[in-house]
C-alpha cells in the first residue's frame, strides 16, 4: 500500500487518483481560493460525493473537501481487517448516555467516498409509509417529502450504481427491475431463506451495490468476502468508483486530507466560505453556497462549530435541534452452529434479507420496523462478538473460533425512533486540528427494547427452523447514524426544508443522513443518495428561476 | 431414394454440425464439471459421451461398410443397417440422463424454481446438446442409407430442419437465460437472442414448406459466424474479471463459457444441411 495517501493530498496539481488504475491519474479541474465558487461541499460520502457529481453535471463550479484521503482501490486495500481500519473515522470523541455509541467501523468513514468506501453495500428503499409515519403509523414525524418522488430518485440512484437485486421484490410497492440480476446465494444466506420460509414469510436476495457484471473499468464481484472493508477489485459500487469519477470528469475539484472547520459568514447573513485544515495551514475557499455533508456527528459538529455574533448558538439552529435526534439503528442478532460449513467468508456477508417487518404492523407491541439479513463477519470481527458480544475468553475463545466455520446467523437493522436528548454537543477538549471534539450522547428507548426482544424471538425462530443448535444473542450493538439536521415543514421544528437548504442561512444547504426526520428499519445509504440527486434537482431549478 | 451426391452434401453438414455441438459440449462441460469438482461421478459421463460424439460424427455423413471415409456413389450399394445408431443413442441418452440431473439440481435448491435457481444451478438446457448431437448424427449417418430412416420416421430435410429449429429455440432459450443473468450489460449480448431466433423462425417456415427461401439461407449462415464471433465476445468477458487474463485458471470458471457460442455454430450447420437436402429435393 502507498501510506503517502495519508500524510500527502494526492488531489492536487491538476490531477487526482485514477480509482480504476493502480498508480493512474485523472485530469481535475482546480480552482482558486479566492474564486468564487458555485458549491464548496464538505464531505464525500453518500451525500456530498453525489451531489458533487450532480452539481458539477450541471455546470456549476464545485469544490469537494474531504478530510480523508484519497484512495485506489486496487492499489491501496489488503485484505487485512486490522490495515483497513485506516478508513475509519477514529478521531478523538466522546461517548456518553445510558447506552454509549461504539463508534468506528458500522458508523463512520474517513476517506474521500465516505463510509461507503467500507460500507456493507445493502442499498434498500425505504417503505412509503415511513415518509409519513406521523400521519400514517402513528410515531416519529412526517417528512417533509412524498414518497412517489423519493421512488423516482432511487430508481436512479440504483441505475447509476448497477444495483444487483431480485427480479421482483417481494416487498412494498412496484418498483422497477434492479438494474443488475442478484448474486448467487451462499450458504448463510440459504439459512435465513430457509428460516423465512418455515415461518411463513417471503425472503429475498439482498439488493446490493456490488456488481454481478462488468460495468464500465469496474470487474464484477469475485466473491472474496471483503466486503465490509475497502473492496481492491473495484466491484463494491461506493461513492469513490461511482459518482466520483463522474464528478472529476464534469469539472469538480476534490481536495483530500482538507479537514473543514468553519463556515464563514457574511455581513448579510450569508455564508461566505469554508475554513479548512490542508498540509499543516487553515485555509479559505470563497463559495456562494456551503453544504455541509459530513454526516450526522460531524455535520453538527461544524454548523455548531461555526457559531458566529449572529447566530450564537451555531449555524442553522433557530430551532435548537441541530445535534439533537441522533438516531442510530438497532443491529442485535442471534447466532448458532450448524452441521453443514457455512464459510461466511464466501461473498458479500448479507445475500439475502427478510423486509416483512418493514411492512407489516400487526402484531407489534412497538413503533417502527426492522428488517433482518444473513451475515459473514470477517475473523476480528468475530473474535470481538465471541469476547465482547458472548463474554467467552481465553481457551473458551480460541475453541469457539475454530469452529466458527459452522456458525451462522441473522442479523437485524432496526428503526430507532428520534429522541431529542440523543444528541450531539461540542466537548471542551480539542482535537488535532484544535476544533472542539464532539460529545455524542444517546440512550434506547422502551420502544426499542421492545422491538428488540421481538427482533431476537423471530430470528432466534427463523435459525432453530434450519437446525441451528447452541444459539445465542449479540445484544450489545448498533449501526448507521442518522439525524441531528432534521428536514421539516417549518423552521422551529426543523432545521432545514424538504430541499435541504437551511432555514436561516438561505446559502447553506445540509446533504447526508443527518437531515433524515426518521430512519425507518433499512441501510440509509440508498435513501442519503435519492435526496443528494432530488436536491440537486431542485437547486437546478431554483437556480433557473434565480432563487439561489 | 437419394441421388448419391444429393444426400452426401447435406449428411457431412449435418454430421459436422454434430460434431461441433460434441466439441462443444466437451470443452464446456469439462470446465464446469471441473468447477463443480466432479462432486458427482456422473459429472464425467458427459466429457465421455461428447468423446464419443466427435468420434462417431466427426466421420458421419460418410458409410465406412464398404469404402472407408468415401461417400457411396452407388444409392443401390447403400447398406440396409445403421451400425452407429446405438452409438448415437446412447449420447443422445446421456445427454437426457443429463437434463434430468440438471433439473434435480434445480429442483433441490432453496427457493425451487426461481430466478436466481435458473441462474445459478446446473444450466437447464445444456445437457440437451448432446440430444441434439446423437440425433443429428443418426440423421446424418441414416442418409447414407438406402432407406433413410430414424425409428419411423424418414430422414430428410424437413426432419433435420425441424432438429435445427428446435435446438436454436432451445439454445437461444438458455442464451437469452444466462444474458439476462448478465443484465444485457453489452448491447452486443442481445445477438444471439435476436439472430439465431429469426434464423430458427426462417428454417421452420422452410420445414413446414419444404422449399428454402433466401433469407433462411442466409440467416443460417450468419448464425453460423455468430458461433464463432460470440466465443470472441466471451473472451473479452473472460478479460473483464478481476486479473483478466493472467488470471485465467479462475477468470475461465467465472467469465461467460467460451465454448458455449459454437453450438450455434453445429445448429446452424445442421440447418443448412436441412436447406441443402430441401433444395436438393429431399424433403
Amino acid at each position: 500500500m502507498r501510506a503517502d495517501a495519508l500524510t500527502t493530498p494526492r488531489a492536487a496539481n491538476g490531477r487526482a487518483p485514477d480509482v480504476f488504475e493502480p498508480g493512474g491519474w485523472v485530469p481535475m479541474r482546480e480552482h482558486r481560493e479566492q474564486d468564487e465558487v458555485d458549491f464548496a461541499i464538505v464531505g464525500t460520502g453518500a451525500g456530498g460525493g453525489t451531489l458533487a457529481c450532480k452539481l458539477a453535471e450541471a455546470g456549476f463550479s464545485v469544490v469537494a473537501f474531504d478530510a480523508g484521503a484519497y484512495w485506489r482501490p486496487l492499489e491501496d486495500f489488503a485484505s487485512d481487517e486490522r490495515h483497513q481500519a485506516k478508513l475509519y473515522w477514529t478521531d478523538d470523541r466522546i461517548v456518553d448516555g445510558p447506552d454509549p455509541l461504539k463508534l468506528g467501523s458500522n458508523n463512520s468513514g474517513k476517506s474521500v467516498g465516505g463510509s461507503t468506501v467500507h460500507f456493507a453495500m445493502v442499498s434498500l428503499r425505504f417503505r412509503p409509509e415511513w415518509f409519513k409515519s406521523r400521519t400514517k403509523l402513528g410515531y416519529g414525524v412526517d417528512w417533509p417529502i412524498d414518497w412517489r418522488e423519493m421512488w423516482r430518485y432511487y430508481a436512479e440512484v440504483e441505475e447509476a450504481l448497477k444495483i444487483a437485486g431480485p427480479v421482483r421484490y417481494p416487498w412494498g410497492p412496484k418498483r422497477p427491475r434492479y438494474p443488475y440480476r442478484a448474486h448467487p446465494l451462499n450458504a448463510a444466506a440459504e439459512h435465513l431463506a430457509r428460516g423465512a420460509e418455515a415461518l411463513g414469510t417471503d425472503w429475498a436476495e439482498t439488493p446490493i451495490a456490488t456488481l454481478s457484471a462488468p460495468h464500465g473499468k469496474a470487474h464484477p464481484c469475485v466473491y472474496r468476502g471483503m466486503c465490509v472493508i475497502g473492496c481492491s477489485t473495484n466491484a463494491k459500487q461506493s461513492v469513490l468508483v461511482t459518482w466520483l469519477p463522474r464528478a472529476l470528469a464534469a469539472g469538480a475539484e476534490i481536495r483530500d486530507l482538507a479537514m473543514v472547520g468553519r463556515i464563514e459568514m457574511g455581513p448579510n447573513g450569508r455564508a461566505t466560505g469554508v475554513h479548512y485544515h490542508r498540509e499543516g495551514e487553515w485555509r479559505f475557499q470563497r463559495a456562494k453556497n456551503v453544504v455541509v455533508a459530513g454526516y450526522a456527528i460531524e455535520t453538527p459538529r461544524l454548523l455548531l462549530n461555526s457559531a458566529c455574533s449572529r447566530f450564537p448558538d451555531g449555524l442553522a439552529n433557530r430551532s435548537g435541534l441541530v445535534g439533537r435526534n441522533l438516531m442510530v439503528q438497532l443491529n442485535q442478532a442471534v447466532w448458532g452452529q450448524v452441521d453443514e460449513e457455512i464459510r461466511s467468508y464466501k461473498g458479500p456477508p448479507s445475500l439475502a434479507i427478510n423486509e416483512h417487518w418493514n411492512y407489516a404492523d400487526a402484531g407489534k407491541d412497538y413503533h417502527g420496523g426492522w428488517a433482518y439479513m444473513s451475515q459473514g463477519p470477517l475473523p476480528i470481527s468475530w473474535a470481538r462478538s465471541l469476547s465482547g458480544g458472548r463474554g467467552l475468553w481465553g481457551r473458551a475463545l480460541i475453541d469457539e473460533m475454530a469452529r466458527s466455520n459452522h456458525s451462522v446467523g441473522l442479523k437485524m437493522v432496526g428503526e430507532v425512533l428520534p429522541y431529542a436528548h440523543n444528541r450531539v454537543t461540542l466537548a471542551d477538549e480539542t482535537d488535532q486540528y484544535g476544533l472542539p471534539i464532539p460529545r455524542v450522547t444517546f440512550a434506547i428507548g422502551d420502544n426499542e427494547r421492545r422491538m428488540v426482544a421481538h427482533a431476537l424471538d423471530f430470528m432466534e425462530a427463523s435459525l432453530e427452523a434450519t437446525g441451528a443448535r447452541e444459539r445465542w444473542r449479540e445484544t450489545d450493538d448498533t449501526c448507521h447514524l442518522n439525524g441531528t439536521a432534521r428536514m421539516g415543514f417549518d423552521p422551529e421544528t426543523s432545521v432545514v426544508d424538504a430541499d435541504c437548504r437551511s432555514w436561516d442561512v438561505p446559502n447553506l444547504w445540509i446533504c447526508d443522513g443527518s437531515v433524515f426526520p426518521t430512519v425507518g428499519g433499512a441501510n440509509p445509504s440508498l435513501t442519503i443518495q435519492a435526496l443528494a440527486c432530488r436536491t440537486a434537482d431542485r437547486i437546478k431549478e431554483l437556480s433557473r428561476r434565480g432563487a439561489l | 431414394m437419394l441421388q448419391a451426391d444429393a444426400a452426401t452434401a447435406p449428411a457431412r453438414l449435418i454430421a459436422g454440425g454434430a460434431t461441433i455441438l460434441g466439441a462443444s459440449v466437451l470443452a464446456d462441460s469439462s470446465i464446469e464439471h471441473y468447477r463443480g469438482s466432479f462432486h458427482h461421478p456422473a459429472m464425467a459421463v458427459p466429457i465421455v459421451a461428447a468423446v464419443a460424439a466427435i468420434r462417431v460424427n466427426a466421420a458421419g455423413g460418410r458409410d465406412r461398410s464398404s469404402v472407408p471415409n468415401e461417400p457411396l456413389r452407388d444409392p443401390a450399394q447403400r447398406p440396409e443397417r445403421r451400425p452407429r445408431t446405438p452409438a448415437h443413442a446412447a449420447i443422445a441418452a446421456a445427454g437426457a440422463a443429463g437434463l434430468g440431473f440438471h433439473g434435480w439440481d434445480i429442483a433441490r435448491r432453496v427457493g425451487h424454481l426461481r430466478w436466481s435457481t435458473l441462474f445459478y444451478a446446473a444450466p437447464i438446457g445444456a445437457p440437451a446438446a448432446l440430444i441434439l448431437s446423437g440425433a443429428l448424427g443418426a440423421a446424418a449417418d441414416a442418409l447414407a442409407t438406402r432407406d433413410p430412416r430414424l425409428g419411423p420416421l424418414p430422414v430428410g430435410g424437413r426432419f433435420v430442419g425441424a432438429l435445427a429449429v428446435i435446438g436454436l429455440v432451445g439454445t437461444s432459450a438458455e442464451a437469452a437465460l444466462l444474458h439476462f443473468r448478465g443484465a444485457f450489460h453489452s448491447p452486443w449480448m442481445w445477438l444471439p437472442v435476436t439472430l439465431p431466433p429469426l434464423a430458427a423462425l426462417a428454417l421452420a417456415r422452410d420445414t413446414l414448406s419444404g422449399v428454402p427461401k433466401d433469407t433462411s439461407w442466409a440467416l443460417l449462415g450468419a448464425t453460423a459466424l455468430l458461433g464463432f464471433v460470440g466465443a470472441g465476445f466471451h473472451a473479452r468477458g473472460v478479460a473483464r474479471n478481476m486479473g483478466g487474463w493472467r488470471n485465467w485458471r479462475q477468470n475461465l470458471l467465472v467469465g461467460p463459457p467460451i465454448p458455449a457460442p459454437p453450438a450455434f455454430t453445429g445448429l446452424a450447420l445442421a440447418g443448412l444441411g436441412a436447406l441443402l437436402l430441401m433444395r436438393r429435393g429431399h424433403g
